[in-house]
C-alpha cells in the first residue's frame, strides 16, 4: 500500500528540519541535538520503506518501482513531480540517512563555531541528495543534483582548513561545469522526445523510448557522462576531490565521499545508460578504459601520500574506479556487484574519513610520519582502524571483497581485458593500506601525541558501520535479493 | 477624451499626478516621509488598477494599449519603483539625500516606464523611453554632496543622449518607409519581404539606441560607472527597470512581427559579445558594484538569446528572464544599499564576514548572487532553464552551448561575492539600526526569487496568454 507519501517525506523532513534549526539560531545544544533526532528519524524512515517491498501501485508507476508519487508541477513545460523507489535507489537512501548520522555524530566536538548552521547545511544536503537519488523527472532530477553542491561549497569553504577556499570554489567549478552541459542535454531530449511524440515530458519513463541518430545520441550521452564522471570521479576529472577531501572539515569529507560520488555512479546506472543504449555501449570501451586507469593510477598516488585523508581520498578514486567497471560491463552480476560496491564504500571510508578526523581532532594532524605505536596505546581505535583498512583492501569476510568480486566476475565475460587489469589494481590497495596500518598502528611511538581512546560516542558510531561492514561481507544476499529485480531491468532481462 | 482612453490612462496619470503633488508638498514640508507615502501609494494604486481591470482595446488618440503584456510589466515596473522607494528612505537618510525631488521622480520615470509600455506607436514609445531616462538622468547624479556623482551624472547622460539621437533617427528612417508610425504597421512594411535598404539602415539605428539602454556590448561603456556611482537603490531601479523597460521594448516590437529574420545576425553578435565582455571582464574586478555591473552586461545578453529564438518560446522566456532579473537585481542592490547603509565599503575586501555580523542583507545578497549564477531553485534557473530551451527548440544550437559555457565562467565571479561574505571571523562594518521597511522589500524579494524558482507555473501561464 502506498497511503502515507512516504518519498516526499523522505525527501522533505531534513529541508523541514533545517529550517527548524534557522528559527532556532544561536542555541548550540539544542540545534545539534535537534539536527540528529531528524538524522535519526529519517533514518528510521528510510529503513521503513524496507518493508515497503510488496506495495501495491497504481498502474502508472514503471516497471520495478515499489514506491512511487507522481503530481503536476510545472504543467506548462511538461514537468512533473515524480519520486520513485526501487532496489537500487532502497539501498542508497538508507546509506544516505546513516551516513548523514554518521557525519552528524563525527562532527559533534569538531565543529565549535557557527554550530546550527553546520547542521543546518548537512540536513539541506541530505535533503539534495535523498532528492537526487528519488527522482524519476530529469528537471527535478537536476534540480537535486545542483541544489546539494551549495551546502557542501559552504562546508568545505566555512569550516574548512588550509586553502578551504581554493578547494571549495575548484569543486562547485568542476561539478558545475559537468552539469551545465548535462542541462543542455536534458533540454535536447526533452526537445527531440517532443517532437517525436508530440508530449513534451521530463519523465524518465516516458523518455526511455525515445530513439536518437547515433551521432546525436553520441553527444547528449557526452554531456550526461561528463557530468556523471566529475562526480564519479573518473580520471583524468578527479583532481578536484583530493583537495576537497584535504581541506573540508570531516563531516564534510564523510558526505563527500560517502554520498556526492555515489550520486556520479547513480545518475549513469539510472539515467546515462538507460536513456541511451546506443551510445552507451559505442562509448563502453572508453568508460572501461578510463574505469582501470583510475583504478591503478588512484592506487599508485596514494602510495605516495603522506597525509592520511589524501590517502583515503585516492582509494577512493580507485573504488569508484570499480564501480565504473562494473557499470561499464553492464551485465546483471557486474551492475549489482557495482550497486553493492557502492554501499560498501560508502560505509568502509565514511569511517575511515571519521577514524582520520579523530586522529586530527586529537593530535591536530594527518601526517603518517607524525604517528606510530597507536597499537599500544589507543588499542580499541587502532582495532576499528585495523578492521575498515583491511575492508577497503578487500579482505575476504569484510563487504568491498563481496562487491570488487562480482564486480570482476560480472565483468569478466564481457570485458577481459579490461577485467584482468583491474585484478592487478586490486593488489595495489593492499600495498599501500598495509603499509598505512604498520606505520600508523603498529611501529615504534615516533612523536608523543596527545591520544585518548575512543568515546562512546565515538565508538557506537564505529561500531554501526563494523557491523555493516562484517554483515554485508558475511551475508550479502538479501541486499542482492533487493537488487536482482531491477537490475535485471536495467540489463534487459526479465526480472 | 473618451472613457476609454481615461481608463488606459489612469495608471500614468494616477504617478504623473502623484509626482506634482510631492514637488507642491514640498514647499510646506521638508519631510520626507511625505513624499515617500505617496510615492508608494500612487505606485503601488497604478499596479492595483492595473491588476484589477480587465485588458482594454487601444486608446487611438492617446497611443496607448492595455493590452496583456504592458499590463504585466505595468505591474512589475510599478511595484519596482514601490520597492526602490522603501529602500531609498532608510539609505538617503543616511547619505543625506532629501527633498522632495527624489520620490517625485522616481515616480516621473516609472511613468515614463509605464507609457513606453502601453505604446501602440513609435512616437508614444520613443517619448515614454525619453521621459524614463530623463528622470535617471537626474536620479543617478542626485547625491550632490559627493564629488564622484556629478560625473556619475555626465557619464550617463552624454551616451544616454547620443543613443536617443539614434533612436529618433531610427524611427525617422523607418517613417521614411513605411509612412506611418504604429508598430504593428511599421513592423509589416519594414521588416518582411525583400528589406529596402532605408529601412535597413533605420533598424540599424534603432538597435544601437537600444543596445545602449540594455548596456549591450559594445555599446556598454557607460554601465560599470554608473553603477558604481549611483545612490544603490538608484541603482537597483536602474538596473531593473530600465533594463526591463528596455526588454519590453524589444518583445513590443519583435514579438508582432511575422519575421523578424532580419535582425537575427546584428541581435546574434550582440548577445555573443555581451556574454564575453561582461562574464569576462567581471571576473576581473574587485569593486562589488563593478562586479555586478559587467554580470549585467552579461545578463542582458542572455535575454538577447531568447529574444533571437522568439519562435521557440523565446519571447516568452525574454519576458520571464526580465521580471526575474529585475527582481534579483533589486534583492542584489538592496542588499548593498542595506549594507553600504551600515558602512560597508566598495570593495570585495570590505564585505568579508558581513555574512556573520549582517546575515538578513547578507543572506539575501547570497541568495541573489546564487540566483544570477544560474543555481536552482530560484528565479535565475527558470529563466536560463527557459532561455536555453527556446534557443534549442530554434535551432541556435551554437548559441546556447556558447551561452552556457560562459554562465559556467559566470558561476565563479557570483561565488567571490558570497566567498567575501562568509570570510573571515569579524566584519569591520559597524552594525546599525534597521529599518523595517528596507527588511519588507528584501523578504518580499528574496521570496519572489525563490517561488519564481519552485512554483513559475502562475507566471508562465500569464506569459503563455500574453504571447499566444
Amino acid at each position: 500500500m502506498n497511503q502515507a507519501p512516504l518519498l516526499t517525506l523522505l525527501l522533505f523532513l531534513p529541508l523541514v528540519g533545517a529550517f527548524l534549526l534557522l528559527i532556532i539560531g544561536k542555541r548550540e545544544r539544542l540545534s545539534r541535538i535537534m539536527a540528529l533526532a531528524i538524522a535519526l528519524v529519517e533514518t528510521v524512515l528510510a529503513c521503513s520503506a524496507w518493508f515497503c517491498q510488496d506495495a501495491i501501485l497504481p498502474a502508472a508507476a514503471p516497471k520495478g518501482f515499489f514506491l512511487f508519487e507522481d503530481l503536476p508541477w510545472i504543467e506548462a513545460l511538461g514537468i512533473r513531480y515524480t519520486l520513485g523507489m526501487d532496489g537500487i535507489s532502497l539501498l542508497l537512501v538508507i546509506l544516505t540517512a546513516l551516513v548523514t548520522v554518521v557525519a552528524m555524530l563525527a562532527s559533534w566536538r569538531a565543529i565549535h563555531e557557527r554550530v546550527s548552521l553546520h547542521y543546518l547545511l548537512l540536513l539541506a544536503m541530505e535533503s539534495g541528495i535523498m532528492g537526487v537519488f528519488l527522482s524519476l523527472d530529469l528537471f527535478l532530477f537536476y534540480l537535486f543534483w545542483e541544489l546539494m553542491l551549495i551546502p557542501m561549497f559552504f562546508l568545505i569553504f566555512i569550516w574548512g582548513h588550509g586553502r578551504n577556499i581554493y578547494s571549495a570554489v575548484k569543486f562547485f567549478l568542476f561539478t558545475l561545469v559537468g552539469s551545465l552541459l548535462m542541462l543542455l542535454a536534458i533540454i535536447g531530449i526533452y526537445l527531440i522526445h517532443g517532437s517525436q511524440s508530440g508530449m513534451y515530458s521530463f519523465g524518465l519513463a516516458g523518455l526511455l523510448g525515445t530513439h536518437f541518430s547515433l551521432t546525436t545520441g553520441l553527444w547528449l550521452y557526452a554531456a550526461f557522462l561528463l557530468a556523471f564522471a566529475v562526480k564519479f570521479p573518473i580520471v583524468p576529472l578527479h583532481t578536484w576531490l583530493p583537495d576537497a577531501h584535504t581541506d573540508a572539515p570531516t563531516a564534510g569529507s564523510v558526505i563527500l565521499a560517502g554520498l556526492l560520488l555515489k550520486t556520479g555512479a547513480y545518475g549513469l546506472i539510472r539515467f546515462g545508460y538507460p536513456l541511451f543504449p546506443e551510445a552507451a555501449r559505442a562509448m563502453t570501451p572508453l568508460l572501461l578504459a578510463l574505469s582501470v586507469t583510475g583504478i591503478i593510477y588512484a592506487s599508485w598516488v596514494a602510495f605516495a601520500q603522506k597525509d592520511m585523508k589524501r590517502l583515503v581520498a585516492y582509494s577512493s578514486i580507485g573504488h569508484m574506479g570499480f564501480v565504473a567497471l562494473g557499470i561499464a560491463a553492464w551485465t546483471p552480476v557486474a551492475l549489482s556487484g557495482a550497486v553493492l560496491q557502492m554501499v560498501n564504500h560508502g560505509l568502509t571510508t565514511t569511517a575511515l574519513f571519521a577514524l582520520v578526523g579523530m586522529l586530527d581532532e586529537r593530535a591536530h594532524t594527518r601526517q603518517i610520519e607524525d604517528f606510530g605505536g597507536l597499537w599500544g596505546k589507543i588499542p580499541i581505535f587502532s582495532a576499528f582502524f585495523m578492521l575498515f583498512a583491511m575492508a577497503s583492501a578487500g579482505l575476504p569476510g569484510l563487504n568491498n571483497f563481496v562487491g570488487e568480486f562480482l564486480v570482476l566476475t560480472g565483468s569478466f565475460k564481457t570485458a577481459r581485458l579490461a577485467t584482468v587489469m583491474a585484478f592487478v589494481g586490486i593488489i595495489l590497495p593492499l600495498v599501500y593500506t598495509v603499509r598505512l596500518v604498520q606505520e600508523v598502528i603498529f611501529q615504534e611511538e615516533r612523536r608523543s601525541l596527545p591520544l585518548s581512546d575512543l568515546a562512546i560516542r565515538e565508538l557506537l558510531l564505529l561500531t554501526g558501520l563494523a557491523f555493516g561492514d562484517l554483515y554485508i561481507g558475511l551475508h550479502p544476499a538479501p541486499l542482492l535479493e533487493i537488487l536482482k529485480a531491477p537490475v535485471a531491468l536495467l540489463t534487459g532481462g526479465a526480472p | 477624451m473618451t472613457t476609454t482612453d481615461l481608463f488606459i490612462a489612469l495608471p500614468m496619470l494616477l504617478l504623473a499626478v502623484g509626482a506634482l503633488l510631492i514637488l507642491l508638498i514640498g514647499a510646506v514640508t521638508r519631510d520626507d516621509r511625505a513624499g515617500t507615502t505617496i510615492g508608494v501609494g500612487m505606485t503601488m494604486g497604478a499596479a492595483l488598477w492595473l491588476l484589477q481591470t480587465p485588458p482594454a482595446t487601444v486608446a487611438p488618440t492617446l497611443g496607448l494599449s492595455a493590452a496583456a503584456l504592458p499590463r504585466l510589466f505595468g505591474v512589475f515596473l510599478s511595484l519596482l519603483a514601490a520597492g526602490t522607494l522603501c529602500l531609498s528612505h532608510g539609505y538617503n537618510r543616511e547619505r543625506g539625500i532629501s527633498g522632495e525631488e527624489y520620490p517625485a521622480t522616481v515616480l516621473f520615470a516609472t511613468f515614463g516606464m509605464l507609457t513606453l509600455a502601453s505604446a501602440t506607436n513609435l512616437l508614444t514609445l520613443f517619448l515614454g523611453l525619453e521621459a524614463m531616462s530623463f528622470g535617471f538622468y537626474i536620479l543617478v547624479a542626485i547625491d550632490l554632496k559627493r564629488a564622484t556623482s556629478g560625473e556619475t551624472g555626465l557619464k550617463y547622460l552624454l551616451p544616454g543622449a547620443l543613443s536617443a539621437a539614434f533612436l529618433a533617427f531610427g524611427i525617422a528612417l523607418l517613417y521614411c518607409v513605411s509612412g506611418t508610425l504604429s508598430i504593428p504597421e511599421t513592423l509589416q512594411l519594414t521588416l518582411a519581404g525583400r528589406p529596402d535598404p532605408v529601412a535597413l539602415a533605420g533598424w540599424g539605428c534603432f538597435l544601437a539606441g537600444i543596445a545602449f539602454k540594455l548596456s549591450l556590448a559594445p555599446a556598454h561603456l557607460w554601465t560599470p560607472d554608473v553603477y558604481q556611482g549611483a545612490p544603490a537603490p538608484v541603482t537597483a531601479f536602474l538596473s531593473a527597470g530600465s533594463k526591463g523597460a528596455a526588454v519590453l521594448l524589444l518583445l513590443l516590437l519583435l514579438a508582432p512581427a511575422t519575421d523578424a529574420a532580419l535582425l537575427r545576425i546584428p541581435l546574434w553578435g550582440l548577445a555573443v559579445i555581451s556574454m564575453i565582455v561582461g562574464n569576462l571582464a567581471a571576473l576581473l574586478q574587485s569593486r562589488v558594484r563593478r562586479l555586478l555591473a559587467y554580470s549585467s552586461i552579461a545578463q542582458m545578453g542572455y535575454v538577447v538569446i531568447a529574444l533571437i529564438s522568439g519562435r521557440g518560446g523565446g519571447y516568452q522566456a525574454a519576458a520571464f528572464y526580465a521580471i526575474a532579473y529585475g527582481v534579483i537585481s533589486l534583492a542584489a542592490f538592496g542588499a548593498i544599499a542595506v549594507l553600504e547603509r551600515c558602512g560597508c565599503g566598495e570593495t570585495l575586501d570590505d564585505y568579508r564576514g558581513a555574512g556573520f555580523s549582517h546575515p538578513f542583507a547578507s543572506g539575501v545578497l547570497a541568495l541573489a548572487m546564487f540566483a544570477l549564477a544560474g543555481i536552482p531553485p530560484t528565479a535565475g534557473f527558470t529563466g536560463k532553464f527557459l532561455i536555453f530551451t527556446a534557443a534549442l527548440r530554434s535551432g541556435e544550437f551554437s548559441l546556447a552551448v556558447i551561452g552556457i559555457l560562459l554562465a559556467a565562467i559566470s558561476v565563479y565571479y557570483y561565488l567571490r561575492i558570497v566567498i567575501a561574505l562568509y570570510m573571515g571571523r569579524s566584519s569591520r562594518i559597524p552594525v546599525s539600526t534597521s529599518h523595517l521597511l528596507e527588511y519588507l522589500v528584501l523578504t518580499v524579494a528574496s521570496f519572489i526569487i525563490l517561488l519564481l524558482g519552485v512554483w513559475p507555473t502562475p507566471l508562465l501561464s500569464v506569459l503563455e496568454q500574453t504571447f499566444l
